[in-house]
């Protein structure tokens, strides 16, 4: 009997197999969403119709098979399917006719997933109980928090890729499940839910939101690790929610969302200025930006030509135990970036595009004089410095009558457009079988505000991973992007070219354009240095750069024991970059109008840097209690960069713009290389999921230090305690989570360029005989004792849930020291030498760091808030033997002065004008003082003012940070506001040198009318007398410093989620969106954009204004459509 | 059993060949981490071969680019023969610190004082790494002392240089490789000289008559120096074995066209004793002073037969209507010296005198191929006469002094009074060696300089109103030039000049 039955159900299984494969293709249509399935009961729809006579059992069942899905399993023995009946139904339900057929046999049945088990009511059949028990339907409806139902839920038999979706009720079925499987609910926003099935056939899940995610993982460096159990601090961010800001770089979209991380928009070039600094990290020569890690690969280089669409998370890692694995390169912190990877039972397609037009606000241009006004002035000063000198004004026709102008040239208007900006991704990711991929392509555009600025971004990214087998896992990225950059020289001072500066310093009676519509080459104006015309300079000087960039990895993942994983991956960043620069004869710049020479340049560079890395992960619990997670690695990188420049001028003309026309071409080439062996180790340790504790260490060689230094170590510890999982804090029911850590660790800081510790021997060429003769002088000193700077850090955090983490609050204090800071000392020049590269100094840093996240209001209405602020500080302890301070030499703005806050201002202070020959016998006086000239203060008590009376005039680092997001939804709709800002910076406008000087020779802003013109006529004390010879005027002094203070509504977005149900049946969803990036800047700052900072990333020389691109307001629309 | 065994044997290949995996990567560290630079030579490569040495010796050359770029300025301006055409309207610093030291009024920041003084030991520095390692290289002693000679001469010079406009400096003579080293303080007057004296005499007797190429220092030229500083020392029979040396020598002579000894097509001629050397092209190797010698103008072609805009670079070096005025009827200098003006675009005449002698046919805008003359015969045969005459040999001198005058197409002068006498080898001097960095040191060296300054003061006072009142107050202290103030910042032993 047995061995019939095993044979019989035996072909059937095979049978069923083929039904399997059938059945996963449906579902993988299912999936792509190009059907919608999801039935609760099928067998209560499926309707049979028959007319049989004398048929046998058998073949009605061949019948239902042939008309339904279903597959009927039977016990011959029970069950005769050769008796002879007779049946007739139409529209019959399935159940009915089954009823019909095995109620007179005495026989029951069973839908078991697709199977219909027919048993006879007596017995129970060891192996039909067997598919019972294994093989369950199940169905259920997800619901969130308040019992709503949520469409599109993904549900999954954990560890296969056997799942559905749940329907547009929240309703989902599954069949065929095993009742000890477990099934996986996830959703975008919400935390994941397992359940264990545990034989059941209705399973109703409800899911909590995400805004705390104690479970979520998150990525720490070499691997990842549940929120709950991190104990270093590390903020990650989820870029999900960031999705739809208008702007080109991930950086932009990070504003606001992190706590001691200060992210500022340094200009408005597009693809450009975004400075990054966590923890108000410093160093006084070597870079203070931070490593970036692209999926484990720490990149050469920044992230701002990333597609931000194919970021899925973001970690920064604060504190020495999050980044000591990173060793020599992570004293600033790490930001760890993880791209989108095929998720598992989730297939998607989806197409995200927006469109917006930028525009530059009207607050914080600059507030020229127009023609008449200038002209007024020009007149004014010429006759003021008559009756000084007591002789007759001699006053240029142009100006005699200023009556004759009108408003004029606004030269900063000109150079301005309203723009537009645009993006588009389209992303597939599948998961199939074996074969997880994540495929995103973008085309983002950005036209800048400033005509003939933009930039243009092609990025493509493939990332797949592939099970061998259930042991080994291989995987490839492959993000190739191509981005094009035109830059007209914008930014900065006159005299490197600044074109905006220059504009604005040029005078308003000139014109931009002719009234016959030709544009002129010049905009001179007498006593005014030559200009060219800035309309023509800023479009006809191109400056175009192409740049190609392709990261990729490849790495196999090995579970060579239970527990113990090797990982072996190779990586490479490849990068090519050519800039195409020319400059035709009616170009010029600020004192060097048109014609001038026609000038063309091409520079190529092109980087790889490659990296390999094998790591052993060892991973398992003893004793239920003891969680073990050991880490041991070896990796190896190598860069080299190539750099050439070719020169051509001598143009015949302007026509050909590339070097074939140039009869002089001249040319350099460079090439400088790194390479770094490292070893990693940690060792993650938790006793009962309430003692954490984590050692780490890595040992880095780099081939950038004195062979004497060339190895260093840097270890980490940090400890964490889950004080609410103890017994005698549950009683605390409003206290639903709290966690306490601390750590210390140890980092290194090794940006200080390739080659600093060779005395280098370069060319100085001299003449002999009249040709050339080789030279060659020793330009530098050499130190074989350089080595590493370190950092070593404490922190302390205390990580707090209340009301069922309905509020959530994180703080974090920290004390840092960064010593043997790499730093090239200024040396005495009498020695041949300008510095000596050493490791001395030590800076001190501390700070507060402050997250709360709160859910405000739950119900239809839902209201999150995000809040963060941070309060950092610095001090400068020591700057080696000998030495007091660093800069702060004359023209210097910036000092840093053992004592005190490193990069402060230094300057003359602004103490009026000496209003009368009174005063001015009174005061200490500078050489240069006459009556009516600027008075400065005399802070050291010698009665005279000189050099010496420079002081220390301001601080442009903020008192503290803070960023606020609010997040709205009401039923269909969504509104988010993210302000972001600063307390406390003080920023110096340097433009103010040019744009009030009084000499006359440039057009200046509106308040120089209010100068100092006699002793009767003092004007409004700021402003000195029209007067050559008395530049200590133009000396860096307190009335350029202000403060910089701002608060800026960074992004405002609405959007609206077009109901599932409507008849837009191949979209899974709809959101239509509109925001408004740069929304409002609310700063006391009267330059164009109080984040400004011309120096970028060198922490010593913040807070710099010389006239930079405007951040432009952007509207945009955009929608997100999801196949 | 078997499946367990063969578990355990797949895992032992797992591990074996992860071991593997670690252990290769592991083995290549040394050389791994080993990547000298390719775009340059580091200096524990460098200086072992005699070619080595002899590039080292032509960048300590090279210094001299920078010392001569500006040169001008506290040569000339400081002095009663040239000034500048003010430029009211551009105060930027680079104008403004010339004009201070033509107004006696710079002060420790000022560029064109701290650019000589940096200039200087960049030179003294790469001379010190030369003469501190040629005796560890190996090869022959001849070739290694012809460039030990070159190297003391150039050490002595910019040492020279520096006792000259700023007095006693600190001595370097040693290369500098630790940090420790690089703050010395300030030696005496006399130590100084003594170590100039030291070197120059090694030089002149390490040095040949002549050199194969041209431009290299000689042994006339540290005879010229020595003479040089022992007139300065007030040394006059020193001076006189020297400078004599250099006449007897044979080697030299006077050009019979004054113009002809600067043209570019004319270099290192029979009377050039050094002469500093550049040459025209994008090498980097060109000289420029014509371009700011000229007035500014926004096409230079008027001029140079150039085109270019020299408005922000030109104008300065104008020669005083004091230094025009004592040309003597008939002296060929002046025209071969100076122009009274130029021809505008439009054919017109403007009268805004400039400096000539270095302009002369070129390619391309602020890029010419002129020397700068250093040490000349005329030049030597005067300081003799000087000397000579300072040792009350009037008599002896005057040969010596007419030599020049004949060329320059002047009666011999005849007087024997040593104060007259006096008078006119200053005169002479101004007008031959006019605008070749002479005038400043030789007011200093002969005890005039205060005298001059305060008469010349008046005169232009009164004839540019935009001097200030504290402009040209010239007194003892004024003789020499305040180190820079970045040197007193960084190294806290050195002491500011009195009266800055």
């Amino acid at each position: 009997m047995k061995k019939c039955e095993t044979k019989w159900f035996g072909d059937r299984f095979r049978h069923y197999r083929k039904f399997f494969r059938v059945m996963k293709l449906l579902l993988i249509l299912v999936f792509s969403g190009l059907m919608t399935f999801a039935s609760s009961s099928y067998s209560q729809v499926a309707t049979l119709s028959m007319n049989m006579t004398q048929a046998n059992i058998l073949d009605v069942f061949n019948a239902i098979e042939s008309q339904t899905e279903y597959q009927i399993a039977y016990n011959s023995n029970n069950l005769d399917v050769s008796k002879k009946i007779d049946l007739k139904v139409n529209n019959k339900t399935v159940n009915e006719v089954l009823d019909m057929v095995l109620r007179p046999e005495n026989m029951k049945y069973e839908f078991i997933g697709h199977y219909i088990v027919i048993t006879d009511s007596q017995t129970e059949d060891a192996q039909l109980n067997q598919i019972r028990q294994t093989s369950l339907n199940i169905s259920g409806t997800v619901t969130n928090t308040s019992g709503e139902p949520i469409p599109g839920v993904t549900v999954v038999l954990k560890g296969t890729t056997t799942g559905t979706i749940s329907d547009s009720d929240g309703n989902y079925t599954l069949s065929n499940i095993p009742s000890d499987g477990t099934l996986v609910f996830s959703f975008v926003g919400l935390r994941s839910s397992e359940v264990m099935v545990s034989g059941r056939t209705r399973i109703d899940v409800k899911l909590q939101e995400e805004t705390i995610g104690l479970d979520e993982v998150v990525a720490i460096g070499y691997g990842t690790q549940k929120k709950r159990d991190v104990t270093g601090s590390v903020q990650s961010i989820n870029t999900e929610k960031l999705e739809n800001l208008p702007v080109a770089q991930i950086g932009q979209k990070l504003q606001g969302q992190t706590a001691g991380v200060e992210i500022l928009q340094t200009t408005g070039i597009p693809g450009q200025g975004m400075s990054i600094r966590i923890r108000g990290a410093a160093s006084i020569n070597a870079s203070s930006d931070p490593l970036y890690v692209v999926d484990g690969f720490p990149i050469v280089g920044d992230i701002s030509n990333i597609n931000p669409d194919e970021i899925e998370s973001i970690s920064i890692l604060k504190d020495a135990s999050a980044t000591s694995l990173y060793g020599s390169r992570a004293a600033n912190g790490v930001v760890l970036i993880q791209t989108k990877q095929g998720k598992l039972g989730k297939t998607q397609v989806s197409l995200n595009a927006y469109y917006g037009i930028q525009s530059v606000p009207q607050n914080g241009r600059p507030d020229m004089m127009n023609a008449r006004e200038f002209a007024t002035f020009e007149k004014e000063i010429r006759e003021e410095n008559a009756a000084y000198t007591g002789t007759t004004a001699n006053i240029p026709e142009e100006y005699q009558n200023p009556s004759q102008y009108e408003a004029g040239t606004n030269w900063y208007d000109v150079l301005l457009r309203n723009a537009p900006i645009q993006s588009y991704n389209l992303s597939v990711t599948a998961n199939k079988d074996k074969l997880r991929t994540s495929v995103i392509g973008g085309y983002f555009k950005q036209d800048g505000a400033l005509l003939n600025s933009s930039f243009s971004r092609y990025s493509l990214r493939i990332n797949t991973e592939y099970d061998l087998n259930d042991k080994i896992k291989l995987g490839v990225n492959l993000a190739p992007n191509h981005s094009i950059t035109e830059t007209p020289n914008s930014d900065g001072v006159l005299w490197s070219g600044g074109i905006i500066e220059g504009a604005v310093l040029t005078s308003p009676i000139a014109k931009a354009i002719n009234d016959d519509g030709t544009l002129p080459l010049t905009a001179n104006a007498p006593g005014l240095f030559p200009n060219p015309n800035w309309y023509r300079v800023v479009q006809e000087v191109k400056n175009n750069t192409k740049a190609t960039r392709i990261l990729s990895n490849a790495y196999v993942e090995i579970e060579v024991l239970d527990g113990l994983k090797f990982k072996s991956s190779a990586n490479i960043d490849l990068n090519n970059q050519q800039l195409l620069y020319f400059s035709p004869s009616t170009a010029g710049g600020i004192f060097a109008p048109p014609p001038q020479k026609t000038k063309a340049a091409i520079t190529t560079s092109s980087y790889y840097s490659w990296l390999t890395e094998n790591m052993l992960n060892y991973k398992n619990t003893f004793n239920n209690d003891h969680h073990i997670n050991v880490l041991l690695g070896y990796t190896a990188q190598k860069y080299r960069y190539d750099y050439s420049k070719l020169n051509g001028t001598d143009f015949p003309d302007d026509q050909v713009t590339t070097l074939s026309a140039a009869a002089t071409t001249t040319g350099t080439s460079d090439i400088s290389e790194w390479s770094l062996l490292s070893w990693v180790s940690r060792i993650n340790y938790n006793y009962k999921d309430k003692y954490l504790l984590s050692l780490a260490m890595r040992r880095d060689g780099s081939s950038r230090f004195g062979s004497n230094n060339r190895w260093g170590n840097f270890p980490s510890v940090s400890v964490g305690w889950i004080a609410s999982e103890e017994d005698f804090m549950k009683s605390i029911d409003k206290l639903s989570y709290l966690k306490v850590r601390a750590s210390y660790g140890i980092t290194g800081n090794n940006n200080i360029g390739n080659y600093s510790y060779y005395a280098a021997v370069n060319s100085q060429n001299y003449v002999f005989n009249n040709v050339l003769a080789n030279g060659k002088a020793t330009t530098s000193l050499s130190n074989s004792e350089l080595g590493w700077e370190k950092t070593s850090q404490l922190d302390v955090g205390v990580d707090v849930g209340l009301f069922k983490d309905r509020i959530f609050f994180q703080y974090d204090y920290f004390r840092k020291y960064t010593s043997d800071m790499l730093y090239s000392l200024s040396v005495p020049e009498a020695s041949g030498f300008n510095d000596f590269t050493t490791n001395a100094g030590e800076f001190k840093f501390w700070g507060h760091e402050f997250v709360l996240s709160t859910k405000n209001m739950v119900s239809d209405f839902k209201w999150n808030t995000d809040f963060n602020i941070s309060f950092v500080r610095n001090k400068v302890i020591d700057l080696g033997p000998g030495i007091d301070f660093i800069g702060g030499l004359t023209g210097d703005p910036h000092i840093t002065e053992v004592g005190q806050p490193i990069g402060m201002f230094i300057g003359y202070v602004f103490d009026g004008i000496y209003n009368n020959q009174a005063e001015l016998d009174a005061a200490p006086k500078h050489a240069t003082s006459t009556v009516g000239t600027v008075r400065m203060k005399n802070t050291n008590d010698d009665n005279v003012i000189d050099d010496n009376d420079r002081t220390i005039i301001g601080n442009p680092s903020p008192k503290f940070t803070f960023g606020l997001t609010n997040s709205f939804n009401y039923k269909k709709f969504d509104l988010n506001i993210i302000i972001s800002g600063a307390y406390g910076s003080e920023i110096m406008n340097r433009s103010l040198e040019y744009i009030q000087n009084l000499d006359g020779v440039f057009n200046v802003t509106k308040d120089v009318a209010n100068r100092w013109r006699s002793p009767e006529n003092p004007g409004d004390g700021i402003h000195p007398r029209a007067m050559i010879g008395t530049a200590l005027a133009r000396s860096i002094n307190s009335r350029w410093v202000s403060d910089g203070s701002y608060a800026t509504i960074k992004n405002i977005t609405l959007g609206y989620t077009i109901p599932t149900q409507s008849k837009l049946k191949y979209f899974k969803s709809i959101r239509l969106y509109t925001s408004i990036q740069q929304a409002l800047v609310l700063t006391k700052y009267n330059g164009s954009n109080p984040e400004v900072n011309i120096n970028g990333g060198d922490a010593l020389a913040q807070g710099i204004d010389w006239s930079v691109y405007p951040v432009p307001r952007t509207v945009s629309f955009g929608f997100n459509l999801n196949f | 059993m078997n499946e367990k065994n063969k578990h355990m044997k797949y895992m032992k290949t797992n591990i074996a060949i992860l071991a593997a995996i670690l252990l290769l990567v592991s083995s290549c560290s040394k050389d791994f981490l080993d990547v000298p630079p390719k775009s340059f030579v580091s200096s524990a490569e460098f200086y072992a071969t005699k070619d080595n040495f002899t590039q080292a010796l032509n960048g300590a050359y090279q210094s001299l680019h920078g010392v001569y770029h500006y040169a001008y300025v506290m040569g000339e301006m400081r002095s009663d023969n040239t000034h500048y055409y003010y430029k009211e309207n551009d105060r930027g610093r680079q104008n403004v610190e010339r004009e201070d030291i033509d107004g006696f009024v710079s002060d420790p920041i000022n560029q064109y004082s701290g650019g000589k003084y940096n200039d200087c030991y960049e030179g003294i520095s790469r001379t010190n790494v030369i003469l501190d390692r040629i005796q560890g290289a190996t090869f022959d002693d001849a070739a290694k002392n012809e460039i030990i000679g070159e190297a003391k001469f150039l050490r002595a010079f910019y040492y020279f240089e520096l006792v000259q406009y700023f007095g006693g400096v600190p001595l370097y003579i040693h290369e500098v490789t630790k940090m420790s080293e690089t703050a010395l303080p300030r030696s005496t007057k006399e130590e100084v000289y003594n170590q100039i004296i030291e070197d120059a005499k090694d030089a002149a007797a390490k040095l040949p008559a002549v050199q194969s190429d041209k431009g290299r220092v000689t042994k006339g030229s540290a005879n010229t120096l020595l003479g040089y500083v022992y007139m300065t020392l007030k040394n006059y029979s020193e001076a006189q074995t020297h400078l004599q040396a250099v006449v007897s020598s044979g080697t030299y002579s006077l050009l019979s066209d004054y113009a002809s000894i600067f043209d570019p097509k004319n270099k290192n001629n029979a009377e050039s004793i050094f002469e500093v050397q550049y040459h025209q092209g994008n090498q980097g190797l060109q000289s420029d002073w014509t371009y700011q010698f000229i007035p500014a103008l926004s096409n230079t072609v008027v001029i140079t037969g150039v085109v270019g805009n020299n408005g922000l670079i030109g104008g300065w070096n104008k020669p005083t209507d004091d230094l025009m005025s004592s040309y003597e009827e008939g002296d060929v200098r002046k025209a071969a010296s100076i122009a009274d003006g130029y021809t505008d675009a439009d054919g017109n005449f403007v009268a805004m005198p400039f400096v000539i002698k270095y302009l002369h046919a070129h390619d391309n805008y602020n890029n010419t191929d002129d020397d700068w003359m250093v040490y000349r015969y005329a030049d030597v045969l005067l300081l003799l006469a000087e000397c000579l005459n300072d040792q009350g040999h009037p008599d002896q001198a005057l040969p010596y002094l007419n030599q020049v005058r004949t060329r320059a197409g002047l009666a011999n002068a005849t007087t024997t009074d040593q104060g007259q006498l006096s008078e006119v080898i200053a005169h002479e001097r101004r007008v031959e060696l006019a605008f070749e960095d002479h005038r400043w040191l030789d007011l200093v060296r002969t005890g005039k300089a205060i005298d001059v300054m305060n008469a010349f003061r008046t005169v232009m006072k009164a004839k540019y109103p935009y001097l200030l009142d504290r402009t040209y107050q010239v007194n003892e202290n004024k003789l020499i030039f305040p180190i820079p103030q970045t040197e007193l910042t960084l190294n806290d032993q050195l002491v500011q000049n009195p009266g800055y």
